[in-house]
């Protein structure tokens, strides 16, 4: 009971609470979608837009979830994340709202009509600018630092020390 | 990344005569240095902490440069370009992830998995499954459906080997098939997942080396991306229409299997455990996605470029989509790029194959007996014997008809996403996920895919344009995994030892 009241008041934090609900509502937007393709009279116009806005929200919501470090939640690394799930929607929500005018006469954007543009710039290539890039910027506060190491090093001593070492799932090492 | 789709029966080519001793001394020259790396590795692999995953001490380029060897196979260099040709961009959904799956899997699994390691000395992915429910029972079940997908995953790599060793060297596909898997075994054998990891540095550096060669060649050949694209929209527009051929379902459900189903491919998550020094992982994402950006730059122009040719009556029409690659290479681009090329794709299949042998001889001799609550006493020998009968069994499978091993490779990538993404990545990031949350999110994912595959493979069942057993396969193993730890979320902290814990709070 001790245990369960500690992890209750003290072990979830906000971020990454909301991070699993909003997974959560993610995913089950993304089944919602698929299930809808089951229609007999074919797939509804909303149900790839499920899908376009289930996508970048889940992908942002387990990011957040492995980023989020205990009360101080993702930190920094808030505009990062929006940037990159709000242009994967833009991108996702573009390619479905624009009109189809690609033609001979098409204007070229780096070399591809503008659609494919979006999709292959935007989609594709801008989070590579961004998310790698606040990873490396934010590794020491946010992720993992020589005192972690030590942390985690130092409990497997006091571990090893009180009784062997168990491995995986308790079976110990022979 | 794209490991899982079909590979098999992607290059069914016979050189010319004028082009075979060129690509024939390249393709020798590969061998002798995967060969060498082979015996160098296998002086240094002395325990089975060195077999399973390299002694902890892989630096962080190598480590690099192994995980984008096999995160792609022989589809980046034959199948997707094929894919592209067949049906325009909506084709790309299956990279387009690259973009953040790199640096997702690193904020969600890389620093967990390895301080895990640290903390427990774990070599497998079913041991972190195990130790973070503490559970032999959910250890035990990852580890029969990672093997599961396995046996799928080496069937078709073997066959893909196969074809490609019977083009360069005449030999028959039979033949190809056992030399394929007889090279790979005996540095798979000999030097573990060390000579792996070392043949996977030469293997992507090669792969690389070639992607970025040929883009820049059918760049040229084109007069650039905005001639090749206007030849297209001339012709056949909706090829570069933002979904392509295909629907945007079908299109969107693409980048959702390859985007969050990259959480759970072993082939990748495994090196986790491998790196040296953990502090490294901070330019790990960025290198890696640099990386794969440089080996799939092939994938987007061939696909493309071998369109915009065909179109304008610079190649003649392909007899299939598959054709693309070794059509430009073989008729177009200078010989030794297309002997470059031909070893990249033995490369792609030999690095992903070697991953899984290891990968699986790890579930046989480690995580299976420990499941029964027992250990092997040296698995150092067992597993270089598992090693044998696995790529033995691979071998055998290989030369069964192409649509059963076809249909044993299409479900891998499915397989291990809808079985360990919810339990293994959401599972080590939330306290309150449970163990009866990750068993029966595991078993709905081996259930619903297994069931699903074999149901379509037998015409039982069609899917709706643009859903696959894949997709529907993983979001009921998240939604059972959420429902099932909600229903028992009373037991989530008591399950939960305190390094684990630690390990998840940092």
């Amino acid at each position: 009971m001790n245990d369960q009241r500690e992890y209750v008041h003290t072990g979830a934090d906000s971020t990454r609470r909301s991070a699993i609900a909003t997974l959560f509502v993610a995913v089950l937007a993304i089944a919602i979608g698929y299930a809808a393709a089951f229609n007999s009279t074919g797939t509804p116009a909303w149900a790839p837009w499920l899908l376009a806005l289930g996508i970048p929200i889940s992908l942002g919501a387990i990011m957040i979830l492995g980023a989020a470090r205990g009360a101080r939640g993702v930190g920094p690394l808030k505009g990062p994340f929006a940037f990159v799930v709000g242009i994967l929607a833009l991108g996702f929500g573009a390619a479905l709202a624009l009109p189809g005018s690609e033609g001979p006469l098409s204007n070229l954007w780096l070399g591809l009509p503008a659609r494919a543009a979006i999709v292959i710039y935007v989609v594709g290539l801008l989070p590579i600018v961004v998310l790698p890039i606040a990873y490396a910027l934010t590794f020491e506060a946010q992720t993992l630092n020589a005192k972690d190491v030590e942390r985690v090093r130092q409990l497997a001593r006091e571990r090893e020390a009180a009784g062997g070492q168990a491995n995986s799932a308790g079976v110990p090492p022979q | 990344m794209m490991a899982a789709l079909p590979v098999s029966l992607l290059l069914q080519v016979s050189l010319p005569n004028a082009a075979r001793p060129a690509v024939v001394a390249v393709g020798v020259l590969y061998f002798a240095v995967v060969v060498a790396i082979s015996i160098w590795a296998a002086r240094r692999t002395r325990t089975a902490n060195d077999f399973f995953v390299a002694g902890k001490g892989i630096g962080l380029i190598a480590l690099t440069v192994a995980s984008v060897s096999v995160s792609v196979s022989g589809f980046a260099f034959i199948g997707g370009p094929g894919f592209i040709y067949a049906v325009g961009l909506g084709a790309m959904y299956i990279v387009l992830p690259a973009a953040v799956t790199n640096v997702m899997g690193a904020w969600v699994l890389a620093k967990r998995m390895r301080l895990l390691g640290e903390a427990r000395s774990l070599i497998t992915i079913p041991d972190a499954i195990g130790a973070r429910y503490r559970s032999r029972g959910a250890q035990g079940l990852s580890a029969v459906a990672i093997l599961v997908g396995i046996i799928g995953y080496m069937a078709t790599n073997a066959l893909a080997m196969g074809v490609v060793i019977n083009s360069i060297f005449g030999v028959g596909l039979g033949w190809g098939i056992w030399i394929g898997m007889g090279v790979t075994l005996a540095y798979s054998a000999s030097g573990g997942i060390l000579a792996g990891i070392y043949n996977d540095v030469f293997q992507g550096t090669l792969m690389a080396v070639a992607s970025v060669l040929v883009f820049l060649f059918v760049l040229s050949f084109g007069g650039g991306l905005g001639e090749i694209s206007r030849t297209i929209l001339a012709h056949d527009a909706v090829l570069l229409g933002p979904w392509g051929k295909l629907t945007p379902l079908a299109a969107l459900s693409f980048f959702f299997v390859f985007s969050m189903g990259s959480l759970g491919q072993p082939q990748a998550v495994h090196k986790y455990y491998m790196l040296r020094d953990p502090l490294q992982l901070k330019w790990y994402p960025l290198l890696k996605t640099v990386g794969l950006v440089l080996v799939l730059l092939l994938y987007f122009s061939v696909g493309l470029g071998v369109k915009a040719f065909v179109l304008s009556g610079r190649l003649a029409p392909l007899t299939s989509p598959d054709q693309a690659t070794p059509t430009l290479l073989l008729n177009v681009t200078p010989i030794v790029l297309a002997a470059l090329v031909f070893s990249g794709v033995a490369a792609a299949t030999m690095s992903a194959a070697n991953s899984f042998i290891n990968i699986g001889a790890a579930i046989v001799t480690h995580d299976l007996p420990i499941a029964l609550g027992r250990r092997v006493k040296n698995e150092l020998r067992w597993g270089r014997a598992v090693t044998i009968l696995i790529a033995i069994a691979a071998a055998i499978t290989a030369q069964q008809s192409g649509a059963m091993v076809a249909f044993l490779g299409i479900f891998g990538w499915g397989l291990f996403a809808s079985t360990l993404v919810p339990a293994l990545a959401v599972g080590l990031n939330w306290q309150g996920a449970t163990r009866s949350g990750a068993i029966a999110s595991i078993s709905t994912g081996l259930f619903v895919t297994l069931a699903l595959e074999t149901a379509a493979y037998l015409k039982a069942f069609k899917f709706p344009a643009g859903v696959t057993a894949s997709a529907v396969a993983m979001v009921a193993s998240f939604l059972v995994f959420f429902v099932v730890s909600w229903l028992t979320r009373r037991s989530a902290a008591a399950e939960l030892d305190d390094d684990v814990r630690l390990v998840m709070e940092l």
